[in-house]
């Protein structure tokens, strides 16, 4: 009997042995994990030195596995802990009523962490549906959070205008920064790729000159920080400032994105023409498809939700920019490519990938300080996932997973060269 | 073979659960050791612990504490971007740290925050003097690094052969500006009172005196603290101009200048800033004529000593000179003993306030 012919009575079963994207993606998270325990058990110190007298007595080998198993499950729990619940606080405060805040930190700072990663992977995810590579989120996203902030901090009006015009500044900064490639690619033909990956660099410079020149750095501030947003401009915490939680209203702004990029993708005509043009460039222009507008179009939107995310990123967290404003490893436009990959471009599967690499960002950070293992581990993990998911033949391999057809992610991956 | 196949599934899952099940044993066995001790915990800036610089030297002083006092235990947390602070500082709060010591001026309005809410809770902050409320518990430490570069100045003009000495920054801020401004007094003093004509190219004073807020002078800057390629053409254009020691205030950029250095051949060297050259990067020792050093390990080191032996004093530490704050070390190189003691004349000068440090004070020369 061939495994593709499953009978119904194995129905239940069959569905952790089928290759759907969601199942792989499962034993890529788990294979993830995996990679992690490896570098756990070979970079501990304490886990080596175990290792190292496994010879010295007869309990040697017992010792060095129970170390081992101590230290990869003491990582692996924080970062639960961290990131999640701890049960015992939260049995803690079932039973007496008491510390909810300190019971609710770990889940308010994933949240908190994922709200603008959603925003911008979703921009992301937009414009590769369309075949587009929007390597320059992280710039938009920039230029998004310093108008908005500039507007936010320099002009004082009531919340009710001054908040929802701030946000829109943001996005007319992103969109400002995406409709530039967009253009040249829709007219000169010039690729994305480079124009965009380029114009991060130009961002970075914008960003180190304003917080550095007069009307935008801080009065009274000789270093890289710029102005503090008005409180009428700040995205609020959700349970007021004594709480101590910093998940703010900007969840709420997340979720009309969310929404706003299912209508569009799914249920407007202009999306079908994004997905068509994506799908195969030949045929959207044989069928009377603008390109042109669809280019521009994709441009603009994932520029604009690229820019909301920058402005939100400080409009609920730290409410100035200062020179380091999502460089490095903090840049979450770069994070939004994986994350967009990860949620094969739909909206909700992005929604569970930032919230995925938040908790994993998060969870890290309690890991750290209470285990010396560093945080980068978490960005390994993070790796290894991505790389497991976008290659489903090799966890396909190792699980034995059945066939079964799919859309594969070579969606998001034709735009190269086109 | 499809029994084989769900057998290798349930294996896994089987592996799932027992891992799942280590998890909870784990959960009661770690957590005993941490027993009735004072912790004392640092918050990095994006530079991490391993930076060969400030957060290194924060961190280093959490571990020579640890060494003499041993009931201090110590960890950290970096940060990745300025939205980490307030969450980094505020795990330190519910973990119950005796002291949480945080790096850099960027940390200001979250250390100042954190403090105004948890009023006992005692930090110290490096670098930075934050506005907090009466009953707060912070120790600012700040640094007069334009004395350090004082000496350092004439440490170059005393050294240089060809008479021009350079010096550049990351980026136009005090915290880097105070190094270059009191270089080019130092030179600036050599020349007036040993009657030489050594040039100083990278940095034009401002009319004002610089204090430890405001140093806004102009002058050559790489634009950030980790582009090497930048400074080592900054420096070879310097080098190009006659200059033959060259003193870059832009952290591991400086490494670029050790590059251009090496590539420029004999007689060409580098004045290091932080943290002293020869150990941080002791490969690269023969290239350092001297350092221009800041004294974040003692001071961060005095604050945790202070916090666990409850003698903790909130206010602001100025390192300088006369409390081993800031000074200037020698490199690889050999110093004449004669220019060593015009150095601790000078020193002597500084700390007894008859000599000043402010480059406005001494003739440029064209």
């Amino acid at each position: 009997m061939s495994d593709h012919d499953v009978s119904p009575r194995h129905a239940w079963w069959s569905r952790f042995t089928s290759s759907s994207p969601t199942v792989v993606t499962a034993y890529a998270f788990i294979l993830g994990l995996v990679v992690g325990v490896v570098i756990i058990a070979t970079t501990t110190p304490a886990v080596l030195d175990a290792w190292r007298g496994i010879f010295h007595g007869w309990d040697g080998l017992p010792h060095a596995l129970n170390i081992t198993f101590n230290n990869v499950g003491a990582a692996y729990r924080d970062m639960f802990t961290g990131s999640v619940v701890d049960p015992q606080g939260f049995w803690h405060s079932l039973t007496t009523g008491k510390g909810w805040p300190n019971t609710l930190t770990p889940l308010s700072e994933t949240l908190t962490y994922a709200t603008p990663l959603i925003i911008v992977s979703i921009g992301v995810g937009i414009a590769f549906q369309t075949g587009l590579f929007n390597i320059g989120a992280n710039g938009q996203a920039v230029i998004g959070g310093i108008a908005g902030t500039a507007f936010g901090s320099m002009l004082h009006m009531p919340t009710i205008i001054h908040l929802p015009l701030t946000l829109l500044m943001g996005i007319a900064g992103g969109m400002l920064v995406g409709a530039v490639p967009g253009l040249l690619k829709a007219y000169t033909g010039a690729h994305e790729v480079i124009v965009t990956l380029m114009f991060n660099y130009v961002t970075y410079s914008v960003l180190l000159f304003m917080v550095l020149s007069t009307p935008f750095q801080q009065p009274g501030q000789a270093n890289d920080i710029g102005r503090t947003l008005d409180p009428s401009a700040i995205l609020a915490p959700l349970f007021g400032t004594t709480s101590g939680l910093r998940i703010s209203y900007g969840i709420f702004v997340a979720a009309i994105v969310v929404v706003f990029a299912w209508w569009l993708l799914d249920r407007s005509s202009l999306g079908f023409d994004f997905r068509i043009t994506g799908a195969n460039p030949s045929a959207a222009r044989a069928s009377g498809i603008n390109a042109k507008r669809v280019i521009v179009l994709a441009f603009l939107i994932s520029g604009g939700l690229a820019g909301l995310a920058g402005v939100v990123q400080v409009a609920s967290t730290t409410h100035y920019i200062d020179g380091g404003f999502l460089i490095g490893s903090a840049g979450i436009g770069f994070t939004a490519i994986t994350v967009a990959l990860l949620g094969r471009n739909r909206p909700m599967g992005i929604v569970w990938a930032a919230l995925l690499f938040a908790a994993l960002g998060v969870g890290g950070r309690n890991m750290q300080s209470l285990t010396g293992i560093p945080l980068d581990l978490a960005t390994v993990i993070q790796s290894a996932i991505v790389l497991f998911v976008a290659t489903p033949v090799l966890v396909k391999e190792i699980f034995k997973l059945r066939h079964v057809t799919t859309n594969s992610l070579q969606l998001a991956t034709t735009g190269w060269g086109s | 073979m499809g029994s084989i196949r769900r057998l290798t599934t349930v294996l896994g899952a089987s592996a799932l659960v027992l891992g799942t099940l280590t998890v909870s044993v784990a959960a009661t066995s770690v957590s005993a050791s941490a027993a009735s001790k004072f912790k004392a915990c640092v918050v990095t800036d994006t530079g991490g612990i391993n930076d060969k610089s400030f957060n290194a030297s924060a961190y280093a002083g959490l571990k020579d504490a640890a060494k003499k006092d041993s009931k201090i235990s110590y960890t950290y947390l970096s940060s990745t971007s300025s939205t980490d602070y307030a969450p980094n500082i505020a795990k330190f709060v519910t973990e119950g740290c005796g002291i949480i010591v945080t790096v850099g001026f960027l940390m200001d309005a979250a250390t100042a925050a954190a403090a105004n809410a948890h009023p006992s809770q005692k930090f110290a902050i490096v670098d930075d003097a934050p506005k907090v409320k009466a009953g707060t518990h912070v120790d600012a430490l700040q640094y007069e690094t334009d004395q350090g570069g004082f000496l350092g100045g004439i440490l170059a003009a005393g050294a240089s052969k060809k008479g021009t000495v350079a010096t550049y920054g990351g980026q136009n801020f005090s915290a880097v500006t105070l190094y270059m401004n009191g270089f080019v007094g130092g030179v600036r003093y050599y020349d007036k009172t040993y009657g030489k004509k050594v040039k100083v190219l990278g940095w034009t004073p401002p009319k004002t005196a610089c204090s430890l807020a405001a140093c806004a002078g102009t002058g050559t800057f790489v634009g950030n603290f980790t582009d090497q390629t930048a400074g080592k053409s900054d420096t070879t254009t310097f080098f190009s101009e006659g200059a033959d020691i060259v003193f870059p205030v832009a952290g591991s950029v400086g490494l670029g200048s050790v590059a251009a250095a090496k590539l420029a051949g004999a007689g060409h060297s580098i004045m290091w800033v932080d943290s002293n050259g020869c150990v941080s990067d002791a490969a690269d020792c023969k290239y350092f004529i001297g350092t221009v050093a800041k004294g974040v390990e003692p001071s961060v080191e005095a604050a945790v000593l202070s916090a666990a032996q409850g003698t903790f004093k909130a206010g602001t530490y100025i390192g300088t000179l006369a409390n081993n704050g800031t000074a200037v070390e020698y490199g690889g190189i050999k110093v004449s003993a004669k220019l060593k003691s015009e150095i601790a004349k000078a020193k002597a000068g500084i700390i007894a306030g008859t000599i000043s440090v402010n480059p406005n004070s001494y003739p440029a020369v064209k």
